[in-house]
């Protein structure tokens, strides 16, 4: 009886054990549904080049290693895995010997990553998202213990203001996608949107949206859009019967390159690829395959280089911790790549539209005479 | 050095083997493991010999231990007890909920999480032992229905405070300053959720192996028929252990709350995992192949160490759940393969 009893036992447990396993297995695949927007796949990660300083090394880059933390939220997905790429060779260029925390987008494992961080004697700490209230009380206790903080992409300026923002300006990258879009289509059109709010980079690109609409008469005669698993597939249905509704509009700003894609796979459909175009914001290997397919309604997209804002991240943070850095707000410009552009130069991958638009790179941004930076 | 003890209530419950190399590695091997790597780490990283370090491991720890002490509980009675994590979620979303929606002090939201969780432990309660539902379907019933009702009141929000509301108010409230303490607070070195954790291991340790109820708890979960032919009121006790769990589920939910500072609808999402890896782990502890209060403490510190000594040596964190599956499978390994317990009888009372 016993026997039977434990053999029972032990079945339910091997069965939870499986469970337990099998829930792993899938809890690591749902990790990149960040609001983060998307870039080239990183199959193999990027390596850039450096060009050798022209000055010598300001304090404390003349005693290496610098020690630094960096409090991820998360480091899944395209964009985060190229940040990381980037900020890591940068550190590396620069002799900074780093911890990398990564809270696998736990928000709790973040702050009790920072406070570890903040204990660990480390120089300086870049802390890459998270929630504005969670972590600003911790930004805070590092500056108080004398440790500089750059962050990337919260909102910080005003709870913690010593502390350096750092993020991808997404005004200008909605400002560069819709200046083509103005100069294309002109003023008073029918015009589509697909966004959706409280997203905050989506929201940032708003503002920018409802000053065009307003300044050049557009009338926005469909808002759609919804933030799902699948949002190319789930929004192309929106859209459709947007245009079913409205096949009249001029043009459709999507400001985000899912949205985007869902957006020109319903215009196509609907056999509207000749009248209608869009507009939209970030870029990768499958977004250029789709801007350049025949006929696509795609005109242009506003993008930036993950890769090069995580090695322009982390100069900062050098830059902060040799007493160069002033402004405690350092935004990174994003470029505007036109379907036309891509056709003319024959584009098909990152790696050639980053070998043809060398702006991309920003080596230049947030450098100075003795930061050996990183080239992409 | 073999013999048999008999227990005040008549049943012969431990018949203990030579001790040999093999017993000593079931029973010490994991201990020796813990040990091991945390004089490895702290010889090699000099900034994981820090006692903040230490601290802010057994802060983080402190979660998914206590998760874990209540999920012990229920796996003592032969269920399981999935919605923890979701539990711990809802507890964040009520604590914020009642503090930036409607104003209130901070000990009204801890009186509150605490109500939900005895609540919700009821509910899986009436569903297990009511319904005859068994455990895992029945909490993992309550697990979705927890994820997605927790979500209606706030509309799919995450809370916090300057929240626009549905009729176009800003919420008027924030955490409280005592709340955030919960989290922020200490006593001398000593984070207020180390505490909590330690106090909750013990009491749970005396109330599993020191009491009655304890012993009984374990009889039921090897054999409910016989526990109840032998006059022990199974379904109730069974009902305690949910309630119980839920209530500890709501206390990690607190600390998580506390330490987010808003009402972040992802929180608790990877708790119930974590949980169970911790419980399971605990069962292999000293070689008592059952679910017990000091194994599971001592399985979350293990993997806190683990987990805070790779990231410190950079690996990256996809790396973390392979260190914790390799964890759970060396403590599986040290229960199944290795623990020769034939003669053991299931119920014996641990420690």
């Amino acid at each position: 009886m016993t026997t039977t009893l434990k053999a029972s036992r032990r079945k339910g447990i091997l069965f939870l054990a499986i469970l337990l396993a099998f829930a792993l297995f899938s809890a690591g695949c749902s990790q990149d549904t960040g609001s983060d927007t998307t870039a080239a796949p990183a199959t193999t990660a990027d390596v850039g080049t450096t060009e050798a300083p022209t000055a010598a090394m300001p304090a404390p880059f003349d005693a290496p290693p610098v020690k630094i933390a960096v409090v991820q939220n998360s480091g899944a997905g395209d964009y985060f895995q190229q940040w990381t790429n980037g900020a890591k060779q940068q550190a590396d260029a620069l002799g900074i010997e780093y911890t990398w925390y990564d809270a696998q987008a736990d928000n709790a494992k973040q702050a009790t990553d920072m406070e570890t961080a903040i204990g660990s004697g480390v120089q300086g700490i870049v802390v890459d998202h998270g929630q504005t209230d969670t972590m600003c009380p911790l930004i805070n206790d590092a500056l108080d213990a004398g440790i500089p903080v750059v962050i990337y992409d919260i909102a910080i300026l005003e709870c913690a203001p010593a502390a350096v923002q750092t993020q991808q300006s997404d005004a200008s990258l909605a400002d560069l996608s819709l200046g083509q879009m103005l100069e294309d289509i002109g003023k008073d059109q029918p015009v589509g949107y697909v966004n959706v709010l409280g997203i905050a980079p989506l929201d940032r690109r708003h503002v920018v949206w409802e000053e065009y609409v307003a300044a050049n008469n557009w009338d926005q005669v469909f808002f759609v859009g919804e933030f799902t698993n699948a949002v190319a597939t789930d929004n192309a249905q929106l859209v459709d019967a947007a245009l079913k509704a409205n096949p009249d509009v001029r043009a459709i700003f999507a400001p985000y390159d899912e949205l985007t894609k869902g957006t020109v796979s319903a215009i196509n459909d609907n056999g509207l690829a000749d009248k209608i175009w869009a507009y939209g914001i970030d870029i990768s290997n499958a977004d250029i395959e789709v801007m350049t397919a025949e006929g696509s309604p795609w005109k242009a997209t506003a993008t930036t280089d993950p890769n090069a804002i995580g090695a322009a991240v982390m100069r900062t943070m050098a830059l902060e911790l040799a007493g160069q850095q002033v402004d405690r707000s350092v935004d990174f410009p994003g470029v505007l790549v036109t379907q036309q552009f891509l056709l003319d130069n024959n584009i098909t991958n990152m790696v050639e539209l980053r070998a043809a638009m060398p702006e991309l790179n920003l080596a230049d941004v947030q450098s100075a005479d003795w930061i050996p930076a990183i080239q992409f | 050095m073999s013999k048999t003890t008999t227990a005040k209530d008549g049943a012969t419950l431990v018949v203990k083997q030579p001790l040999d190399l093999r017993d000593l590695v079931v029973r010490y091997g994991f201990i020796a493991v813990t040990v091991l790597f945390f004089i490895y780490f702290a010889a090699t990283i000099p900034a994981f010999r820090q006692s903040s370090t230490m601290f802010s491991m057994l802060k983080f720890t402190s979660v998914v231990a206590i998760a874990g002490l209540g999920l012990t509980m229920t796996m003592v009675v032969g269920g399981l007890d999935l919605s923890v994590g979701a539990t711990a979620g809802m507890a964040v979303t009520v604590s914020a909920m009642t503090m930036v929606i409607y104003a209130q002090q901070g000990w009204v939201a801890f009186v509150a999480v605490i109500v939900a969780g005895a609540l919700i432990g009821a509910f899986n309660a009436l569903l297990i032992v009511s319904f005859k539902i068994p455990d895992l379907l029945a909490t993992l019933a309550t697990m979705f229905l927890i994820q997605g009702l927790k979500l209606v009141p706030v509309d799919g929000q995450s809370v916090s405070s300057g929240l626009i509301l549905r009729d176009g108010s800003v919420a008027p409230g924030k955490f409280t300053h005592g709340f955030l303490q919960i989290n922020r607070g200490s006593i001398g070195p000593v984070p207020y959720p180390v505490l909590i954790f330690l106090v909750l291991a013990v009491v749970t340790w005396f109330f599993l192996s020191r009491t009655k109820w304890g012993r009984v708890m374990y009889a039921i979960g090897s054999n409910p028929e016989a526990a109840r032919l032998a006059g022990a009121r199974v379904g109730r006790y069974r009902a305690v252990a949910y309630m119980l769990s839920g209530v500890y589920a709501a206390v990690a939910g607190l600390i998580l709350a506390s330490r987010i500072g808003q009402g972040d609808i992802s929180a608790g999402n990877s708790l119930l995992l974590d949980a169970v890896a911790v419980s399971l782990v605990g069962t292999s502890v000293l070689g008592v192949n059952k679910p017990n209060a000091f194994g599971t403490a001592l399985g979350a510190v293990l993997i806190g160490i683990l987990l805070t000594g790779t990231t410190m040596m950079n690996f990256p964190y996809y790396w973390q759940d392979v260190v914790k599956g390799l964890v759970l499978l060396v403590a599986l390994v040290f229960s199944f393969t290795l623990s020769r317990k034939k003669q053991r009888f299931v119920a014996a009372v641990p420690l």
